[in-house]
């Protein structure tokens, strides 16, 4: 019998909005209102999408995180976060809580009260799988930030290639990754429900991640964050991705 | 103590009658492979047995990929604790060098053939019992499995003999180890400390390397981060291939993305820069286990084991993925550690051993007999200092049983199925697999000598007749 043939298509190229957009990952982007603030208070939703590398197989949103801008002061902000992963079998990973950080360039952690919880199929708490996060105990965090940190900052950063950002990476506030940078790569065109709009992209390299390239509308609100096989699409609707 | 705990306790020592039964009948015992070596280790076992196990297992690192053991592209602290404080094997061999044939292998320390895994997605052999199903009946350890099973769905809810922790999503090792490793620490920081368990906690990590070479197959002609132009590491010495390979081997090649998308030097590079960052990933999630694992005072009571189900090509012989008998694929990390059990910061590159080496040292550490007809041995003695078991020679199978790789102290043999071509390596001088030696004569014996190893090890299995390509290899044997 011959050997079936793969009606797959591979990718073959990383993921861009314009690629996301052929995927059929996204359409339009929600509105940035006139008055945006980075440094504001605001509350932006992503659906977190993954590709197995096909065009037409394997290609699923498996939850989404929502970041919640509050200022307290002039020296400080607060983001909360809430993050939710589909798993295999409709259990659900749900990250909770607040990030206490500095109104600096980094968004410097200070304080930190996240908890990681699963919830079955039928939404049912599992106790035993729980963990809590608060730091930062005694570890030192100077010039470290963390990877929400880093969709709240990215915001604030001037479109300049002039201007690059060195750090350590603790990711889900709690895995150490050293030695990243963090600069800006240009703008690109991409047209969505027939509006042109562009789009100015910052990359991130360094230990332990594969390159982040942070997508970002003129208003400097956060839209599209992609990394290797993964994207994270602004949308207000991102809740409903995984119901 | 209960009743059944004291029994089984007991069980572990042999009385000298016993033993002398035992030894009167022991080679033809071992000749068909009704009872394994390690019993006797097991049973002369005077040594208190590790409290917990944890058996952390990664999906296609290729070996040379912890900074404590050379590789210097890497930052990866968990894995160096692992390697540093207790005992790596640099001749270490999957069973087969694939996913789920390689995992039914180390999960039951029978060959895949053995197992009926010989390909992707398959059960194992309902009469052969895993490493669950088997401590769960022999032993007062609670098991349990996290992660990718594979065997033979990628995960499930249900494995026999673990509860398991059902984290995962299929293929998503970027966003679903994070949820495994979370998962794990909870269940280790929230756990009652008073019985003892056994842990799988099964990573998909670096297969992305799978997603990433799909996702960059097309060459486009100028690397994507300039950036990085300094940082990329040197292609391999041994980057170049025979031409005169097995036409399984070149088929395997010319189906892989870096051919399909015309790779110049400069894209390989970036590959392997990439793959190494997986494997940082794959190692903050490790960390994460380690750290729960220490907070909860249980580092010093618990047999730690590292392994993977195969290797990565990483641009040797222009190979990517797995499933070739070349070193990058075939080896795989495997290390044990146990403080103040097992020898520490010990690399031992004298003894071949294989993942079917896994189940007989777990069984031959808690003390109790591994199941009949293991193909694997226990590691013990070379694990505490002492001098190992000896063997010719151990061998690995190939995808869908279509070929069989012979690895002795000095080389290594590979034959495909219909394939007049085999390959002979002298892997003493020619680590790299350059050097094809069977067509010279004056390796003539040898070559001999290593398929006669092969009829051997074929002759011990007991693999059922409907896997395919069974009697080619049983002709040979």
């Amino acid at each position: 019998m011959a050997k079936k043939q793969s009606k797959r298509t591979i990718v073959g190229s990383p993921l861009t909005p314009v690629l996301l957009k052929e995927l059929g990952a996204l359409n339009e982007f929600p509105f940035t209102p006139e008055d945006f603030k980075p440094d504001g208070n605001w509350t932006n939703k992503y659906r977190i999408w993954t590709c197995h590398g096909y065009r037409e197989s394997s290609n699923e949103n498996v939850g989404f995180v929502r970041l919640k801008r509050i200022p307290e002061s002039d020296k400080t902000f607060t983001l909360n976060i809430h993050q939710e992963i589909a798993q295999t079998d409709d259990i659900t990973n749900i990250i909770d809580g607040t990030i206490k950080c500095r109104n600096d360039i980094l968004a410097s952690p200070v304080q930190w009260n996240l908890s990681s919880s699963f919830k079955d199929a039928n939404r049912k708490h599992i106790a035993e799988l729980s963990s809590i996060n608060n730091g930062p105990g005694t570890k030192s965090i100077d010039g470290a930030t963390g990877d929400w940190c880093l969709f709240e900052m990215v915001q604030r950063l001037a479109f300049d290639k002039q201007n690059s950002l060195s750090f350590d990476l603790l990711e889900g506030m709690s895995l150490s990754k050293p030695s990243h940078r963090l600069f800006y790569r240009g703008i690109y065109p991409i047209k969505t429900n027939e509006k042109n709009i562009s789009l100015h992209c910052f990359v991130q390299l360094g230990n332990g991640i594969l390159p982040y390239e942070y997508w970002l509308d003129t208003r400097h609100r956060l839209l599209v964050v992609t990394s290797m096989n993964k994207a994270y699409i602004l949308d207000d609707q991102a809740e409903k991705s995984i119901m | 103590m209960n009743k059944s705990r004291t029994t089984k306790q007991s069980e572990r020592f042999v009385n000298r009658r016993d033993f002398i039964k035992l030894s009167g009948s022991a080679a033809a015992l071992l000749a068909n492979g009704t009872l394994t070596r390690n019993v006797f280790a097991g049973r002369q076992n005077l040594t208190p047995k590790p409290k917990n196990i944890l058996l952390i297992f990664t999906d296609q690192q290729h070996i040379d990929t912890i900074a404590a053991g050379g590789c210097r592209h890497v930052i990866t602290p968990a894995l160096d604790r692992l390697k540093t404080s207790g005992v790596s094997f640099t001749q270490s061999y999957s069973a087969n060098p694939v996913c789920s044939p390689a995992r039914s292998a180390v999960f039951t320390g029978r060959t895949s053939c053995e197992t009926s895994v010989y390909v992707n997605g398959r059960s194992i052999r309902s009469d052969i019992p895993n490493l669950g199903q088997w401590f769960s009946q022999q032993t007062d350890y609670e098991t349990f499995y996290a992660g990718k099973w594979h065997l033979p769905r990628t995960y499930t809810n249900n494995i026999p003999g673990f509860k398991v922790i059902n984290t995962g999503i299929g293929g998503f090792g970027y966003l679903c180890d994070t949820a495994m490793s979370r998962a794990c620490e909870g269940f280790l920081r929230n756990r009652s400390k008073s019985k003892p368990f056994l842990l799988a906690a099964s990573f998909m990590q670096p297969h992305d390397i799978c997603e990433w070479l799909r996702l960059n197959m097309n060459n486009p002609g100028q690397l994507r981060y300039p950036e990085l132009a300094g940082e990329l590491p040197e292609l391999p010495a041994n980057f170049e291939f025979d031409e005169n390979e097995p036409e399984a081997t070149r088929n395997r090649r010319l189906g892989n993305e870096p051919f399909k998308g015309n790779w110049n030097k400069e894209h390989w590079r970036y590959y392997r820069w990439s793959y190494y960052r997986h494997i940082e990933h794959l190692d903050a999630e490790i960390g994460r286990i380690l750290s729960a694992l220490e907070d909860r005072g249980y580092i010093d009571d618990t047999l730690i084991v590292l392994t993977s189900d195969h290797g990565e090509g990483m641009g040797h012989h222009q190979m990517v993925r797995k499933s070739s008998f070349y070193d990058e694929a075939a080896r795989v990390p495997l290390l044990f550690s146990w403080p103040g059990h097992i020898v520490e910061n010990k690399t031992d590159a004298a003894h071949p051993v294989s993942g079917l080496d896994v189940m007989p040292t777990l069984c031959d550490y808690v003390g109790i007999e591994s199941p009949a007809n293991m193909r694997g041995l226990s590691l013990r003695a070379i694990l505490e200092g002492n001098k190992g078991p000896q063997r010719d020679c151990i061998v690995s199978e190939g995808n869908s049983n279509t070929g069989r790789m012979v690895r002795s102290q000095h080389w290594k043999y590979i034959k495909y199925k219909d394939n007049a071509v085999e390959q002979l390596f002298d892997m003493k001088n020619d680590p790299g697999e350059t050097k094809n030696l069977t067509a010279s004569s004056r390796y003539a014996a040898i070559l001999t000598e290593h398929q006669k190893m092969l009829k051997e090890w074929e002759s011990r299995l007991d693999v059922p007749s409907n896997i395919p390509n069974v009697d080619v290899w049983r002709q040979m044997g």
